[in-house]
C-alpha cells in the first residue's frame, strides 16, 4: 500500500498546487484523497526521521538512567511513534471515507498569481527584518518592515503608510520604553530617548 | 524614492537624539538591569525591591529586563556577552552562579566571565516536611532514610536549582553515604510548586530558602526541623546546623548580587560598590526585604567574589563526589 | 472553615468598610483598565501587566493594592479576548479558543456581537468564580491538596481529549498537529536529568520554546503569510464591526454553556499549575460536544466565544482559592500576588482567615465590584477598538506584523523569540493550506509537558511502579471520564464516516 503511493508522489504533489479549481464534486473528492495520502507520506517520513536522526542525535541521556520510563528518550519516542501511527491512519483511511476531510473551510486559494514570488520575498524579508532589529534597532527595522510589507501586498493607501510606518513603532516604542519600562533594542546607530 | 525619505528623516531624527551620547561621566544613560528568572519569582522581587532606592543611588533609571530560562543561564549569557561599558548588568543568584555551574558540564559560562559589584542580600535556607508527620527532627529524618533507602524523597524547584544539591548536601552532612541512592529526588517546575509538593505528600521534605516557607510555618502546614544559619531564624522553630554540629551547612544560604560582564573598569564595578552601598542603607528596602526573611548584608566587591568562589568550590566538590555532574 | 453564621455576616460587613472607600474603588477601576489594554496588546500578557504593576502596590495600604493587582489580572484575561476576535491574534495565552470562533464572526462582519459576548460571558464567569470562592474556597482547596501527580497525570490525560474537539473536519489531522505540538514542547532541559533536549547545547533553546511565540506565530503570522500569498482585494473579508451587538436572546441560548465554562473554569482554577488557557479549552470542547448546532463550531459559533471566555474568566477568581486557602500560588500570576500580600506582612493560608478576617473578606466584596468594573471597562474598550475593523486590510496587516514582533520581543526581551515566532508562522501558514487545524497544536504544546512531567513524578514517587497511576478515587474517575470520551469520539468517528458514505 504504502510502495504504491510512493511512487505516484511526485505527481500528486504536483497536482495539488497547480490543478486549475474544478466546482467538479469527484475531482475535489479525489484531490482531497490525493491531499491526504501526501499529508499521511510526508507524516511517516518525519516520524522515521525523528526516531532514526532526531532523537539518538538530539535527546542526551545520562548514562544511570534507572528505569526505561524516566530516561528522556521515552517521551519523544513515544511522539515519534504516534506521529507515524497517525501518518498510517491518514494514508490507510484515505479512499476509504473514515475520517476523512470532511470539510474544506475556510477556502484557501491555491492559484494567486505571483503568490511564490511574494511569499519569497517576505521570507528574506523576515531574516533582514531579524538581523536588523540589534543592529538598527526595533523601531527604525520596523519602520522599513511596515514599508516594505506594505508594498509587498501592494496597498491602496501609500501616504497613509508611510505615516503610519513612522508613527507606529514610534508610538509602540513610547508605550513599551516608557509606559511598561521594557528596554527595546536600540541599535548601533540611532538611540532614542 | 520612498526609501530616500525615510533616510533623511532618519538622519534628522539622528541629530537630535544622538547628541547626548558625546557626555562624559558613566552613567550618562538608563542601565539596563538584566534579571535571569521571570517575572513575580525571588530573585525578580528583590531586583525590583532593590531597583528604587539604587535608582536614587545611580541617578539614572534603571530598565529591569527579564530573560528568563534555563534556570537562569539564558539571563546570565545575554549579560556574559553584553558590552563592557556598564550599562548592562545581572542580578545573579544562587542558583544561576554557584549551584548552576557546579553542576551543569554544558553551561556556556563559568563565574570567571563576571565581575561582581557586590552581593547584597543572603536568604537563609530551612528545612521542613509536613506539619502530620512522623518526622520530627532531622535525626528522624536521617534514621528513616537509612532504615527505607528510596522511600524519603525531597522537591526542588527543577535539576540544577538550590534545592537540589541543599536536600543531597544535608543528606550527606548527616552521614548518608548515597544520598542520591537513598533518598529520591522530585524536580517540580518552581519554587512554589516545590513548596507545595510537600504539603500534598507528594515529597517528604524540602531544604529551601525560609522565605519561601515562612507563610506555610507560620500556618502550621508545614514544619521546620533544621536551619542551615548559625543564629536561629525568627518564627522558626527549629535548631540551626551549629546546634546540630554541621556547621559546614552554613555554606548553604542563597544570595542575590549585582555582576557585570568580566572585563568591566574598575572605575565602574567601584561606582557599583557605592551605589549598593547606598541602597542598601536605605532603611525602607531593610524593612521589606526583612519582611519577606531575607538578610540585608553587603558586601564589598572582592568579598562577594571570595564568598561566591568559595560557595562555588564546596558546592563542585559535593557534586563531584555524589556524581552529580550533568554532562548532556 | 465555617463561612456561615453570623461570624461570616460580621466578616462580610467588616470586609465592605474596607472596601467602601474611594482609594479601593479607584484601584480597582484603574487596575481593572489597565488590565484590558495590556490584554488587548499581543505579547503584553496578563501576567507580565500585574508584574509591572507590582512596584505601585508597595506604598498603598495592603487591601488596595492587592486590589489594584487583582483588577489588571481580571481587566488582562478579558483584554485578550479583544485582538483575538479582531486580528486572529490572542492578546493572552489564556483567549486562544477565543480565536476559533471569535475571529471567524468577525469575518462575517460580525465582531461587535463576538465582542460583546465575550464581554457578558466573561463578566458572568468572573461573577460566578468570584461567588465560588467565597463560598467554597475552603472545600476546594481540601480538594485541590490531594492533586498529586498521579491525579494531575490522569487530569491532564483527560483533557488531551480536547483535541477531537478542536479537531475540525479531520480527526486524524487534528492528531497529526497534536503530536506536532508534543515534540516542539520537548525542546529544553529535561526535568528530570537536566540534560538537553533538542537543544544542540545553545543557550536560547535550553530555554525551551517561548510559548507565547509560538502562540502569536501559529495564530497571527500564518494570517500575514496568506495575504502575502493573495493580497487580491476580491479576497477581502469583512470585518466590520457594525451595529451588530448581541442580543439578550443569545446570552440567554448560551447561557448553560456559560455556567458550564464557569464551573470548568472554577475547578481547573482551584487546583494550582493548570491555568486558563486549558481550562478555555475544555469549556470550548464541552459546549461543542453538547452543541446541536455542533457543525458551526469554528466557523463562526457565538456559542463558542461565550464557552471560551466563560473558561478562561472562570478561573480568575477560582486561582485564588488555594493561594489564600493553603498560601499556594496556582499560577505565576498568584506567585506575584503572593510577593504583594509578604511586602504587606501577610502570610496567606489558613490562619489568615483567624488573622485577618477582614482583609480577605474585603478582598471578596472588593472582586464582587471588579466584576461590575469589568463590564463597563469593557463596554468602552470594546467602542474603542472597533476602529480596528474598519482599518483597510493592507494597512492593518503591516500593522499587525510590527505589534507581532514588539510583544513577542518584550515577553522575555529576546530576539531569538521572534525568530521562533517567524519560523512557527510558516509552520502554521502550511498547516493552514492544508486543513490541519492549529488548535490541537497549541493544546499539545500547553499539555504535553504536563503530562510527561506529572508522569514521571509519579514514576519517581512510586520506583516506577504504574499502581500509583490508579492510586485513589481521583484518578479512577478521570480514568473511567477519558474511557468514557474516547469511545464516544471513536462511535461519533464511524457514525460519521457511515454518513458520508452514504452522501
Amino acid at each position: 500500500m504504502q510502495d504504491q503511493t510512493t511512487t505516484k508522489l511526485p505527481g500528486e504533489t504536483a497536482s495539488i498546487t497547480d490543478d486549475i479549481p474544478n466546482g467538479n464534486q469527484d475531482s475535489e473528492a479525489v484531490k482531497n484523497t490525493r491531499t491526504q495520502t501526501t499529508i499521511g507520506i510526508c507524516a511517516i517520513i518525519f516520524a522515521v526521521f525523528t526516531y532514526f536522526v532526531a532523537i539518538p542525535y538530539g535527546v542526551s541521556t545520562p548514562s544511570n538512567v534507572s528505569n526505561i520510563v524516566l530516561s528522556p528518550l521515552f517521551w519523544p519516542n513515544i511522539i515519534a511513534g504516534l506521529t507515524g501511527l497517525v501518518g498510517l491512519g491518514l494514508i490507510l483511511t484515505a479512499k476509504t471515507k473514515i475520517m476523512t476531510i470532511t470539510q474544506n473551510e475556510p477556502p484557501f486559494n491555491f492559484y494567486a498569481s505571483g503568490g511564490w514570488q511574494r511569499l519569497g520575498i517576505f521570507a528574506v524579508l523576515l531574516i533582514i527584518y531579524m538581523a536588523s532589529i540589534s543592529r538598527l534597532g526595533i523601531v527604525w527595522s520596523s519602520m522599513l518592515a511596515f514599508i516594505s510589507l506594505a508594498l509587498i501586498i501592494k496597498t491602496n493607501h501609500k501616504i497613509t503608510a508611510l505615516i503610519v510606518a513612522v508613527l507606529m513603532p514610534l508610538a509602540l516604542y513610547a508605550f513599551f520604553a516608557h509606559v511598561a519600562g521594557i528596554a527595546l533594542p536600540q541599535g548601533l546607530f540611532v538611540r532614542l530617548p | 524614492m520612498k526609501i530616500k525619505m525615510i533616510g533623511a528623516f532618519c538622519a534628522l531624527l539622528s541629530v537630535t537624539v544622538s547628541a547626548p551620547l558625546m557626555a562624559a561621566e558613566y552613567p550618562d544613560r538608563p542601565v539596563n538591569m538584566v534579571i535571569p528568572y521571570g517575572a513575580g519569582g525571588a530573585t525578580d522581587i528583590s531586583a525590583r525591591t532593590i531597583a528604587e532606592p539604587l535608582t536614587k543611588a545611580v541617578g539614572q533609571p534603571l530598565v529591569m529586563v527579564n530573560k528568563k530560562g534555563a534556570g537562569g543561564a539564558i539571563g546570565s549569557v545575554a549579560v556574559q556577552n553584553a558590552k563592557k561599558d556598564g550599562y548592562t548588568l545581572l542580578f545573579a543568584r544562587v542558583g544561576s552562579h554557584s549551584v548552576s555551574p557546579a553542576m551543569k558540564a554544558t553551561l556556556p559560562y563559568t563565574l570567571e566571565d563576571f565581575r561582581f559589584v557586590g552581593v547584597y542580600e543572603i536568604n537563609p535556607v530551612a528545612c521542613a516536611v509536613k506539619a502530620d508527620s512522623d518526622i520530627k527532627s532531622m535525626a528522624d529524618l536521617v534514621s528513616k532514610v537509612k532504615a527505607k533507602p528510596g522511600t524519603v524523597s525531597y522537591s526542588s524547584s527543577g535539576v540544577g536549582s538550590m534545592l537540589h544539591l541543599a536536600g543531597a548536601m544535608v543528606l550527606k552532612e548527616f552521614g548518608i553515604e548515597k544520598p542520591l541512592e537513598a533518598a529520591v529526588h522530585i524536580p517540580k517546575k518552581g519554587g512554589g510548586a516545590a513548596a507545595a509538593a510537600v504539603l500534598k505528600g507528594t515529597a517528604t521534605f524540602i531544604c529551601t530558602n525560609s522565605s519561601a516557607l515562612a507563610s506555610f510555618v507560620k500556618n502550621k502546614q508545614l514544619r521546620p526541623i533544621m536551619v542551615t544559619t548559625a543564629k536561629p531564624i525568627v518564627g522558626f522553630d527549629a535548631p540551626t546546623s551549629v546546634d546540630l554540629g554541621k556547621p559546614n551547612l552554613q555554606q548553604l544560604v542563597g544570595w542575590t548580587g549585582v555582576a557585570g560582564p568580566k572585563g568591566m573598569s574598575d572605575e565602574i564595578a567601584k561606582k557599583w560598590g557605592g551605589y549598593l552601598k547606598e541602597a542598601t542603607s536605605n532603611e525602607e528596602f531593610v524593612k521589606k526585604m526583612e519582611a519577606r526573611g531575607s538578610i540585608i548584608r553587603l558586601m564589598e566587591p572582592q568579598e562577594s567574589q571570595d564568598f561566591i568562589n568559595g560557595q562555588y568550590k564546596i558546592f563542585r566538590a559535593l557534586v563531584d563526589e555524589l556524581g552529580m555532574r550533568i554532562k548532556g | 472553615m465555617d463561612f456561615l453564621g453570623d461570624a461570616f455576616l460580621q466578616n462580610i460587613m467588616a470586609g465592605f468598610a474596607l472596601v467602601a472607600n474611594v482609594e479601593s474603588i479607584a484601584a480597582l477601576g484603574i487596575g481593572v483598565t489597565v488590565g484590558v489594554i495590556a490584554g488587548a496588546i499581543p505579547g503584553m500578557s496578563a501576567t507580565m501587566a500585574v508584574a509591572l504593576t507590582l512596584p505601585f502596590t508597595f506604598s498603598m495600604t495592603p487591601i488596595t493594592g492587592i486590589l489594584l493587582l487583582l483588577g489588571v489580572y481580571k481587566g488582562g484575561i478579558f483584554g485578550g479576548s479583544i485582538p483575538a476576535i479582531l486580528i486572529k491574534t490572542p492578546g493572552t495565552p489564556a483567549s486562544s479558543a477565543t480565536v476559533l470562533d471569535g475571529h471567524p464572526m468577525a469575518e462575517k462582519g460580525q465582531a461587535g456581537k463576538a465582542l460583546g459576548m465575550a464581554l457578558w460571558s466573561s463578566c458572568t464567569a468572573d461573577l460566578i468564580s468570584n461567588l465560588s470562592l467565597i463560598m467554597f474556597a475552603g472545600w476546594l482547596a481540601s480538594f485541590a491538596l490531594s492533586f498529586g501527580p498521579p491525579e494531575f497525570f490522569t487530569l491532564i490525560l483527560f483533557s488531551l481529549t480536547i483535541i477531537a474537539g478542536v479537531s475540525g473536519g479531520s480527526l486524524l489531522l487534528g492528531f497529526l498537529s497534536a503530536a506536532m505540538g508534543l515534540l516542539l514542547a520537548t525542546i529544553g532541559l529535561d526535568l528530570v536529568y537536566g540534560t538537553g533536549r533538542f537543544s544542540f547545547n545553545d543557550t536560547n533553546l535550553m530555554g525551551g520554546l517561548n510559548f507565547i511565540a509560538v502562540l502569536i506565530g501559529l495564530f497571527a503570522i500564518p494570517e500575514i503569510l496568506t495575504m502575502v500569498w493573495d493580497p487580491s482585494p476580491k479576497t477581502e473579508k469583512r470585518t466590520k464591526l457594525g451595529d451588530n451587538w448581541v442580543t439578550f436572546k443569545e446570552y440567554k441560548s448560551c447561557f448553560k454553556s456559560i455556567i458550564r465554562g464557569s464551573f470548568i473554569g472554577v475547578f481547573l482554577g482551584s487546583i494550582p499549575g493548570i491555568g486558563a488557557a486549558p481550562s478555555a479549552f475544555l469549556s470550548y470542547s464541552e459546549a461543542r460536544r453538547k452543541s446541536p448546532n455542533k457543525e458551526n463550531f469554528g466557523k463562526g459559533e457565538i456559542e463558542g466565544v461565550a464557552a471560551s471566555e466563560a473558561g478562561n474568566n472562570g478561573v480568575a477568581g477560582a486561582t485564588l482559592i488555594p493561594l489564600l486557602a493553603l498560601g499556594i500560588p496556582g499560577d505565576v500570576i498568584t506567585a506575584i500576588i503572593i510577593g504583594a500580600f509578604m511586602i504587606h506582612g501577610l502570610q496567606p493560608g489558613p490562619l489568615m482567615f483567624v488573622t485577618n478576617g477582614d482583609i480577605i473578606y474585603g478582598l471578596f466584596m472588593g472582586m464582587i465590584i471588579s466584576s461590575i468594573f469589568l463590564f463597563f471597562v469593557g463596554s468602552v474598550a470594546i467602542r474603542a477598538f472597533r476602529f480596528v475593523a474598519d482599518i483597510p486590510r493592507s494597512l492593518l496587516f503591516p500593522t499587525i506584523l510590527i505589534l507581532c514582533v514588539y510583544g513577542c520581543y518584550a515577553v522575555n526581551n529576546s530576539i531569538f523569540d521572534v525568530g521562533v515566532m517567524f519560523v512557527i508562522g510558516w509552520i502554521g501558514f502550511v498547516m493552514l493550506r492544508y486543513n490541519i487545524p492549529a488548535a490541537p497544536f497549541l493544546i499539545a504544546f500547553i499539555l504535553g509537558p504536563l503530562l510527561e512531567d506529572n508522569f514521571r513524578q509519579a514514576m519517581l514517587m512510586s520506583g516506577s511502579s504504574a499502581s500509583i497511576l490508579v492510586r485513589g478515587p481521583i484518578t479512577w474517575f478521570f480514568w473511567t471520564l477519558t474511557i468514557i470520551t474516547v469511545v464516544a469520539i471513536i462511535r461519533a468517528g464511524i457514525k460519521n464516516s457511515k454518513t458520508t458514505a452514504i452522501e
